[in-house]
């Protein structure tokens, strides 16, 4: 018998000896799990990327199971896993309970002039580091993209003018960009939430207005305008109380210097209120 | 050389002068990436043991009794022993599911990660193949011998990594430089235990 057939034989046996063992171990030691833990399995990416916290997707599935994560918890698959695993489970996809990102500033180099210019890395923590940062406003977003290097999901786009936009379908509210920005001037809100304050300048409103062309100035017209008490002024700068604003709008029409502003619904949105009056 | 002796050779030589970790650096990845906590760390060194034991077992069966006759051993080792291993670590997890699951709870993740784990192929190989190790206590090990000298591997294994996660939950709290934050310091750290493990070479004449 030649060599070959020697090695075919000895490692044929071998994988025939194991193959049974692990088949009839199979059918002996079957554990009874909840069906759903496949189909959950299906669902998810299962990359065992490791992004929601759990050590694996059948530990993240498993806490899905026993109520203990949301049907959010594939942060890497997004709203198409979430709605997946949500219909598995038989209940609506909540990513909304996560919020989205939102940059308390609209002013690029147009609105708001620099005071310097910055020649160092494109790190937004470096440049406000120098000399209170090169922007003029101390508050505002210093647009080196920060933000936009954290996101996993690319949601977050600069354009040349150093304005940043967030696209509100894409982001799936991590909030890895609120812990990176050293302004602290995104916030999570309530993916529902259209009427927003893009501004967190805390300077008086002459100073503020002097360094930026879109900032709230601390005028109370919103306040005034409001009439479920909302919107308040808190250190020169409005704030909205998501709770109570019905997102009336009336804010966004008084306010001068346009720094209410209401934001397209997102796409989950848009489906969800088109269902009622197609039914 | 009488025969209790040996073995504590065998078993001393395995476990600290032949380190497998900061001697030979095999098995880096769970070095570097299960040793940031110690609770983990201890988990893993459990499974590790556990999994090497038997490998090291069906393995010395396998060669000495199938591969050997046949006279195919010698090029046909790794694929034999990948097989054995990976299908032994498929086999124990179904069973520890089955009989025990909080210890499959405690266990389960490692397990399917040891499956590749060089450093149980590297101690099965040593410890079944002839004239793979370079101790000079004996060159062809017989069951006994090769289970106390995979259970000295699995034991330096287990040794370093749960000193390394201990060390490494103390450097969380350190003000260690940016730059080196995470695997940087991780590895300055294993090559100072390292030298410190050096000190063992040459003890009773191994």
């Amino acid at each position: 018998m030649s060599l070959v057939w020697k090695a075919a034989l000895a490692l044929g046996a071998l994988a025939f000896f194991f193959g049974v063992l692990l088949a009839i171990a199979y059918l002996r030691f079957k554990v009874e799990t909840d069906p759903r833990l496949d189909e959950l399995l299906e669902a998810v990416l299962g990359s065992n990327c490791g992004a929601c916290g759990y050590p694996g997707c059948e530990p993240a599935c498993e806490a899905v199971l026993a109520g203990e994560a949301g049907v959010d918890v594939c942060v890497a698959g997004g709203q198409k896993c979430a709605e997946a695993v949500a219909r598995i489970m038989g209940v609506e996809a909540s990513m909304g309970e996560r919020g989205v990102a939102l940059v308390h500033c609209q002013g690029g180099l147009a609105e708001s002039a620099p005071k310097a210019v910055y020649h160092g890395i494109d790190s937004c923590a470096a440049a406000d580091k120098i000399a209170g940062g090169f922007k003029a406003c101390d508050y505002g977003c210093l647009g080196l993209g920060t933000c936009k290097s954290v996101c996993p999901v690319n949601a977050i786009t600069i354009d040349e003018d150093r304005r940043r936009q967030v696209d509100r379908d894409r982001c799936t509210g991590c909030g890895l960009c609120v812990d990176v920005c050293p302004r602290s001037l995104i916030e999570l809100v309530p993916r529902d939430q259209q009427v927003l304050v893009m501004c967190n300048s805390a300077d008086k409103g002459a100073k503020a207005k002097k360094v930026c062309s879109v900032c709230c100035i601390a005028c109370k017209k919103c306040e005034k305008a409001c009439e479920f008490d909302a919107i308040k002024v808190v250190d020169n700068c409005a704030r909205i109380d998501f709770e109570k604003c019905t997102q009336c709008g009336k804010c966004i029409e008084v306010c001068p210097t346009d720094v209410l502003v209401r934001v397209e619904p997102t796409a989950a949105q848009r489906k969800k209120s088109k269902a009622p009056t197609a039914a | 050389m009488n025969e209790a002796y040996r073995y504590f050779l065998i078993f001393l030589g395995a476990l600290l002068i032949y380190n497998i970790l900061l001697i030979r650096f095999i098995a880096l990845c769970p070095l570097i990436g299960v040793s940031t906590q110690v609770e983990t760390s201890i988990g893993m060194a459990m499974s590790v043991l556990f999994v090497m034991t038997m490998a090291t077992t069906a393995s010395w069966v396998a060669w000495n009794y199938i591969l050997e006759p046949l006279g195919v051993g010698e090029f046909l080792y790794i694929p034999v022993f990948i097989l054995i291993i990976a299908s032994l670590v498929q086999f124990t997890e179904m069973f520890i599911k089955k009989v025990s699951p909080p210890l499959y709870r405690a266990m389960g993740i490692y397990l399917p990660l040891i499956t590749t784990n060089c450093a149980v192929l590297a101690a099965a190989t040593e410890a079944v193949k002839p004239g793979f190790l370079k101790l000079n206590v004996a060159y062809h090990f017989s069951l006994p011998e090769a289970l106390i000298y995979t259970i000295g591997v699995a034991l330096g294994f287990g040794l370093v990594l749960i000193v390394f996660a201990c060390i490494r939950e103390r450097l969380e709290t350190s003000p260690v430089p940016h730059a080196f934050k995470g695997a940087p310091i991780a590895f300055i750290i294993a090559a100072c235990l390292s030298l410190a493990f050096m000190g063992f070479a040459n003890l009773l004449g191994l």
